[in-house]
C-alpha cells in the first residue's frame, strides 16, 4: 500500500518537521521583540525603554505561565510565587555585602556575601527553579484539573506566608532594597527572546505533544499510551523555569520590592495578559503581552486623573486591574480562545509536513503473542457487568465480541486495553507491564479505538498520529514518518495539517484506526468502528483491517453489532450476554447457537427457530 | 481555656463552612468555582454599613445585608455568568476571578479603600459563664447562626422538589432538564443559595472585626475554596466537613505554635491540606457524578 523504501527514510534531514516550523515561528517573534527593543533604543526615551524592558520581563514571565497552562489546559495561579522566588533568590545573591550586613543583619550565613553578576545568580536561580519546580510539582500534580487549579492558588499563599515570615532572608513585609539595577533592555530581551524559543519548541516536543493531547482527551491520550503526570510535571518545571527567569530580572529591574508586588495582583496580571492574546500558543502570549502592554499604558495616563474631551477624571484606583478585568471578561466571552485563537504562526507547517517521507511498514511481528483473561469481573455498585469471563486471544486472528446492548462487552474491552481496573480476576498481555493502567497496556501493544470517538481535536490530524508514534519510536523525526505511513494507509494525508476538530466523521474514525496502529500493536481493540457509517465506508473499512491483518499478523479484537461486517471478517465469533460468556466459537456455530438466539430474540422465539429445525 | 479554644475553632469553622457550602452549590450544578464569592461578603458588608447608616435597627440592618448578598449572588450570574453558559469550567474559573478584580476596584472607588468602622450592639462582644467556663456571645451566635443555616439547607435540600431537582442537577443536569425541570430556575436558585450563606457568613466575620473594606471577603473565601478542596470539590457534605476542619487546624496553630513559627501558620496548614489531597486526590467525602463512555 505504501511503497517507500528503508534507504529513502534513513536520509532523514536533521531536524524534525515540526521543530523546523516552530524554530522559524519563534525566530519571527524573536524579530519582532528585537526590532521593538532597536526601535526604542534608537528614538524612545529612556521611559520608553523601561516600559520595553519591563515587557520583555513579563513576557518571559507569562510564556512561563504559557508553558504550562497552554499545554496541559490547567490555569494555574501559582506562577506569581514563582517570579517572586527567583526575584529573592537573586535580591540575596547580587546584594552588595557592604549594604547586606546592614540591611540583612540575621542572614544565614551561607546565603550571605556572595555578591555574585547578574548572569551567575541567574544560573542559580535555574538550578533552583528545576529544583523548585520537581517539589512543588510532584504533589500538585496528582490532583485533576480543577482541584489542582486550587491547589495552585494554595502554593501561592504558602509561598506568600514564607516570604513574609522569613524576616531574617526576606526583610518580612518590609521592602526588601539595594538590589544592584544591572537588568537594561537588552539582558531583558535576550531572556525574553530564549524563553520564547522555548515555549514555541516545548509544544512539539514529546512532553509537549503529550501534555496537549491529555488536555484534548485524557482516556484518549492514555489509549496511546500517554502517561500525563510524566508530560505534565514536565511541563511545570520549564514553566517554572521560564517564571524564576522573569522573578530574577525583575529583582534588578525594581531594585526593591516586597512579597506583595508577587501575590494575587500579579498573579492576575499575569493571567490576564495570557488570556487576552490566546492560552494555547506561544503566539497568544507573545501577542496578549503586546497588546495589554499597551493598553495598560495608555490608561495609565489617566490614572492620577486629568481631563479628556474637556471632561475632569477623578482619580480613581486600581484603574490598570480593572482594565485588565474588563479585556479579559471581554475576551472570554467575545473570542473565547484569545484574540489570536489557538493557532500558531505556523509559517512552514504546510511545506515542512509536506516533506515528511513515511517511513517503511514495520517488520511483521515474530512469534504468536497472547491476551488472556484470567476470571475476570468487574462490579458497578451492585450491577454485574462482566462476570467471570475466562477468554484467551492470539495474535494474527479477528475475533468479534457480539451481544445485546448492556451485556458488557465495553466493559470487557476497557478491561483488556488496561481502562478499567477489575473487580476480580486480571489480565494478562504476555508481557510484564507493572501496574495494570492504559498507557502502560498502549506501550506494551494494545491499542484500542472507542465507541465516542476519542481524537484529540484541537492538534492537527497529523499531531493525533505522532503522539502515538512517539511512544514506540526513538524520535520525533521517526515518529512523524511512522504518522505519515498510517495516515496513508488510513488515506488521510491529504489532511496532515488540518485541526483534528475540522474532519467529518467517518474520517475521525480512520483517524483513530490511524493512530492506534501508529502504536505498532500486537494486538488491536476496536469499539463498534463501524458505529455510524454507511455500507460503502464500512466496506472500505473491512477491506483495510482484513489488510493490516494479513501484513502484519496482529490480532484484531472488535466489538461490533453490523452482524454483515462481523460475519464477513471474523474467524471466531464471542458471544457475552448478561456480563458472561454464552458462546465461542466460528461464525457460523455461533449463528446456530440456542443460546445465542435466545439472547438476541428471547427464548420463546428461539425454541421455535429450534423446533423449525428439528421438523 | 480550652473550651474557649474549641469554642472558636467551631465559630471560624463554622464561618468556612458556610462559604465553602456556597462555593459547593454553585460548582456542583454549573461547574463554576465562584472567585468572586467574597465579593459577595464584601457586598453584604457595605449593605449592613448602609442600613445602619440610614437608621435601620440592627435586626433589620442584618436582614437586608443578607438578602443583599443573596441578590448580587442572582444578579452577578445574569450578568456575566449567564453568557457563559456551557463553557468550560476554565472559561467560568477566569471570568469570575475577572469579576472579583473588577468588584474590587469598583468598591475601592465607589466606596473607600479604607475600612469603615460598623458599631456592633455591646451585648454582642460581651461574655456569659457557664459553670466554670466563660464564654464569648460572638463566637456562641457564630455557632447557632452557623448550625442553624446547615439545618436548614439539608432541609431545604431534602424536602422540597426544587432542591431535589438541585441535588439530582449536581449529579446529572442533563438528565434533570431532559425532566422538564427549567434549567435557569435551578442556577439561579443555587447562585441565591450560595449568596444567601455568603452574607450570613459576612455577617458572623464583621461582626468578629466591625469594621468592612473593599477586600473583607478576600482572605475568608481564600480558605473557604481550600477547604471546598479539601471536602471533595462540589460536594456539599465535604465542604461542611472541609470547612471545619480548616477552622480547627488553624485555631489549634494559633494555640500552639510557639512565637517564632506562628507567623508561618498559613503555611502550615495549607502544606498539610496538600498533604491530605495526595492521600485522597478526590477530597474527604468526594462528589458523586455520573460518568458515561
Amino acid at each position: 500500500m505504501v511503497s517507500v523504501t528503508a534507504s529513502e527514510t534513513r536520509s532523514r534531514p536533521f531536524l524534525p518537521a515540526a521543530f523546523r516550523n516552530a524554530f522559524v515561528d519563534a525566530l519571527a517573534m524573536v524579530a519582532v521583540l528585537v526590532l521593538a527593543g532597536l526601535a526604542v533604543f534608537l528614538f524612545g526615551g529612556a521611559a520608553m525603554q523601561r516600559v520595553v524592558t519591563y515587557a520583555a520581563i513579563m513576557l518571559t514571565a507569562v510564556l512561563g505561565l504559557q508553558i504550562f497552562s497552554g499545554n496541559t489546559g490547567i490555569v494555574s495561579f501559582g506562577h506569581a510565587a514563582f517570579v517572586g522566588l527567583g526575584a529573592y533568590a537573586t535580591g540575596i545573591l547580587t546584594m552588595p555585602a557592604a549594604l547586606q550586613r546592614t540591611a540583612l543583619r540575621d542572614l544565614p550565613p551561607f546565603l550571605a556575601g556572595h555578591e555574585l553578576s547578574f548572569f551567575a545568580a541567574l544560573a542559580v536561580v535555574l538550578v533552583l527553579a528545576v529544583l523548585i519546580g520537581l517539589l512543588t510539582g510532584t504533589p500538585l500534580l496528582r490532583l485533576s484539573g480543577s482541584s489542582m487549579a486550587i491547589a495552585t492558588l494554595a502554593m501561592l499563599i504558602i509561598v506568600y506566608t514564607l516570604l513574609v515570615a522569613s524576616r531574617e532572608i526576606t526583610r518580612g513585609s518590609q521592602p526588601f532594597y539595594g538590589v544592584p539595577r544591572e537588568v537594561g533592555l537588552w539582558t531583558a530581551v535576550v531572556v525574553a527572546s530564549i524563553a520564547l524559543l522555548a515555549a514555541r519548541l516545548f509544544r512539539e516536543t514529546s512532553f509537549g505533544l503529550a501534555a496537549r493531547a491529555a488536555a484534548d482527551d485524557e482516556r484518549g491520550a492514555a489509549a496511546v499510551g500517554v502517561d500525563h503526570r510524566t508530560a505534565r510535571l514536565a511541563a511545570w518545571v520549564l514553566s517554572a523555569v521560564a517564571a524564576m527567569a522573569a522573578g530574577a530580572m525583575m529583582a534588578q529591574f525594581l531594585g526593591a520590592f516586597s512579597p506583595r508586588d508577587f501575590y494575587f495582583d500579579l498573579g492576575f496580571t499575569l493571567l490576564a495578559m495570557l488570556i487576552v492574546g490566546g492560552m494555547s500558543s506561544s503566539l497568544g502570549a507573545f501577542a496578549g503581552v503586546v497588546v495589554t502592554i499597551v493598553v495598560v499604558e495608555v490608561v495609565r495616563r489617566f490614572e492620577g486623573g486629568g481631563v479628556v474631551l474637556g471632561f475632569q477624571l477623578p482619580v480613581l484606583f486600581g484603574l490598570t486591574q480593572g482594565v485588565l478585568a474588563v479585556a479579559m471578561i471581554l475576551v472570554i466571552w467575545r473570542r473565547p480562545t484569545g484574540l489570536f485563537g489557538d493557532r500558531e504562526l505556523d509559517l512552514l507547517r504546510r511545506s515542512e509536513s509536506a516533506s515528511i517521507a513515511a517511513s517503511a511498514e514495520p517488520p511483521r511481528r515474530a512469534g504468536a503473542g497472547h491476551v488472556a483473561a484470567d476470571h475476570l469481573s468487574r462490579r458497578y455498585a451492585g450491577v454485574v457487568a462482566v462476570d467471570d469471563v475466562t477468554l484467551s486471544f492470539d495474535t494474527d486472528s479477528i475475533t468479534g465480541i457480539i451481544g445485546p446492548n448492556g451485556a458488557g462487552k465495553t466493559t470487557l474491552l476497557n478491561m483488556l486495553a488496561g481502562d478499567v481496573q477489575p473487580s476480580a480476576g486480571s489480565v494478562s498481555i504476555g508481557m510484564p507491564v507493572g501496574k495494570a493502567s492504559a498507557f502502560r497496556f498502549a506501550r506494551a501493544g494494545i491499542a484500542r479505538t472507542f465507541q465516542n470517538i476519542r481524537i484529540f481535536p484541537r492538534m492537527t490530524v497529523l499531531e493525533n498520529v505522532v503522539v502515538a508514534a512517539r511512544q514506540v519510536e526513538p524520535d520525533l523525526a521517526a515518529a512523524e514518518a511512522a504518522a505519515m505511513r498510517e495516515l496513508a494507509r488510513m488515506g488521510l494525508e491529504a489532511f496532515a495539517d488540518r485541526p483534528a476538530a475540522g474532519l467529518a466523521y467517518g474520517l475521525r474514525r480512520r483517524l483513530e484506526v490511524a493512530r492506534a496502529l501508529a502504536l505498532k500493536p500486537r494486538f488491536l481493540l476496536l469499539d463498534e468502528p463501524a458505529a455510524g457509517m454507511n455500507a460503502v465506508e464500512t466496506a472500505e473499512l473491512v477491506a483495510i483491517l482484513a489488510a493490516v491483518r494479513a501484513e502484519r499478523r496482529i490480532g484484531v479484537i472488535l466489538i461490533e453489532h453490523d452482524m454483515r461486517l462481523v460475519m464477513n471478517l471474523c474467524e471466531r465469533v464471542v458471544v457475552i450476554d448478561h456480563g458472561r460468556v454464552i458462546a465461542d466459537g466460528t461464525p457460523a456455530e455461533a449463528q446456530t447457537n440456542p443460546a445465542v438466539v435466545a439472547a438476541y430474540l428471547g427464548s420463546r422465539t428461539a425454541r421455535a427457530h429450534m423446533d423449525a429445525k428439528t421438523d | 481555656m480550652v473550651a474557649q479554644q474549641i469554642i472558636n475553632a467551631v465559630s471560624l469553622g463554622g464561618v468556612y463552612a458556610l462559604l465553602a457550602l456556597g462555593l459547593a452549590i454553585v460548582f456542583s450544578i454549573v461547574g463554576l468555582i465562584n472567585f468572586a464569592h467574597g465579593e459577595l461578603m464584601t457586598v453584604s458588608g457595605y449593605a449592613l454599613l448602609a442600613s445602619l447608616f440610614l437608621g435601620f435597627p440592627f435586626p433589620a440592618a442584618v436582614l437586608v445585608a443578607v438578602a443583599c448578598g443573596a441578590l448580587a449572588a442572582v444578579a452577578m450570574e445574569r450578568v456575566a455568568f449567564r453568557p457563559m453558559r456551557g463553557a468550560s469550567i476554565t472559561s467560568l474559573l477566569l471570568t469570575s476571578f475577572a469579576v472579583s478584580s473588577l468588584l474590587k476596584v469598583v468598591f475601592q472607588n465607589g466606596v473607600s479603600a479604607r475600612p469603615q468602622a460598623i458599631a456592633m450592639p455591646s451585648w454582642m462582644t460581651g461574655a456569659f459563664s457557664l459553670g466554670d467556663f466563660t464564654i464569648g456571645v460572638g463566637p456562641t451566635i457564630s455557632i447557632v447562626v452557623s448550625v442553624l443555616a446547615l439545618i436548614a439547607l439539608e432541609v431545604f435540600l431534602r424536602r422540597s422538589v426544587t432542591g431535589t431537582a438541585m441535588r439530582a442537577a449536581a449529579e446529572d443536569f442533563d438528565v434533570v432538564r431532559l425532566l422538564g425541570i427549567p434549567a435557569s430556575r435551578i442556577i439561579a436558585t443555587a447562585f441565591l443559595l450560595s449568596g444567601l450563606l455568603a452574607g450570613l457568613a459576612a455577617m458572623l466575620w464583621v461582626a468578629q472585626r466591625a469594621s468592612v473594606d473593599p477586600l473583607m471577603g478576600f482572605t475568608p473565601v481564600l480558605k473557604a475554596f481550600i477547604a471546598a478542596v479539601v471536602g471533595g470539590l462540589g460536594s456539599l457534605p465535604g465542604a461542611v466537613a472541609g470547612g471545619f476542619l480548616l477552622g480547627v487546624i488553624e485555631v489549634f496553630l494559633q494555640a500552639t505554635l510557639p512565637a517564632a513559627a506562628a507567623p508561618y501558620r498559613d503555611a502550615i496548614v495549607l502544606s498539610g491540606v496538600i498533604a491530605v489531597l495526595l492521600v485522597r486526590p478526590q477530597g474527604l467525602i468526594p462528589a458523586v457524578r455520573v460518568q458515561r463512555s
